[in-house]
């Protein structure tokens, strides 16, 4: 069972999806500081764009682009009657995210090293 | 309308608030201060853009958030108070995330009106 591509996949979406909903309590919060003035923001945001949260900013663009993929592949085995090629989907649909996070993830590396 | 509709609708809604977001937002990276992102957000067309994603992005998380917890079995007992206590919660995240991207004031920033966000945007590094 749990090297089915279903269980994975049910794992994974679960697993980000908990993940992205911390994630946007946390962004609400550091966003938020803008109530405050934006001395308050600029101050909060730059605790947050430091070169350790860069590189964390990657595991988030994963956990997003995984997420966003596996949806649309379930939207498509939804409303396409695409049940057969749900493996074949799930495998597409992982590979796009890697893909996605490598490209994204690049010029995310080269700003943090050139210093921001 | 069933808590899986919604889930799709909003799904949907945010594959393109989503995009937008990361093409405009983050792409190419640079460092993120009031000064700059008030060219953006001084414009109400993205403050109703980002106002439409927030909404999009609380109901997609709390309704998945709601069936996670529902699936274990010592919350799924209690679903109609977890359901009651999530629905005020995503009102209360709206309309405080609604008055933050509000709050994204231009003449905070000096920009005295909209039309003065291109010359201040020329400005900046």
């Amino acid at each position: 069972m749990y090297k089915n591509t279903g269980f994975i996949s049910f794992v994974l979406r679960r697993f980000t999806g908990v993940f992205l909903v911390i994630y946007l309590a946390m962004h609400m919060f550091v966003i938020g500081s803008v109530n405050l003035g934006p001395a308050a923001f600029d101050a909060r945001l730059a605790l947050v764009q430091t070169n350790v949260f860069k590189i964390l900013e990657i595991g988030l663009l994963a956990a997003v682009v995984y997420h966003a993929f596996d949806g649309v592949r379930l939207l498509m085995v939804h409303y396409f009657h695409l049940t057969n090629q749900r493996q074949s989907l799930f495998y597409a649909a992982f590979a796009i995210a890697a893909l996605l996070t490598v490209a994204g993830g690049i010029p995310i590396i080269l700003f943090a090293i050139n210093g921001g | 309308m069933t808590l899986f509709k919604l889930q799709r609708y909003s799904a949907i809604a945010l594959l393109v608030f989503m995009t937008i977001h990361m093409i405009v937002v983050h792409y190419p990276p640079f460092h993120i201060d009031f000064s700059r992102i008030i060219v953006r957000m001084g414009q109400p067309i993205w403050k109703a853009i980002d106002i439409a994603f927030l909404l999009s992005v609380l109901i997609h998380g709390l309704a998945g958030a709601y069936a996670v917890m529902t699936d274990v079995q010592k919350f799924s007992q209690a679903r109609r108070t977890l359901a009651t206590a999530f629905a005020v919660l995503g009102v209360v995240a709206f309309i405080y995330g609604s008055i933050t991207i509000l709050a994204f004031d231009p003449a905070k920033a000096g920009v005295k009106t909209q039309m003065d966000a291109p010359a201040v945007a020329a400005q900046m590094p």
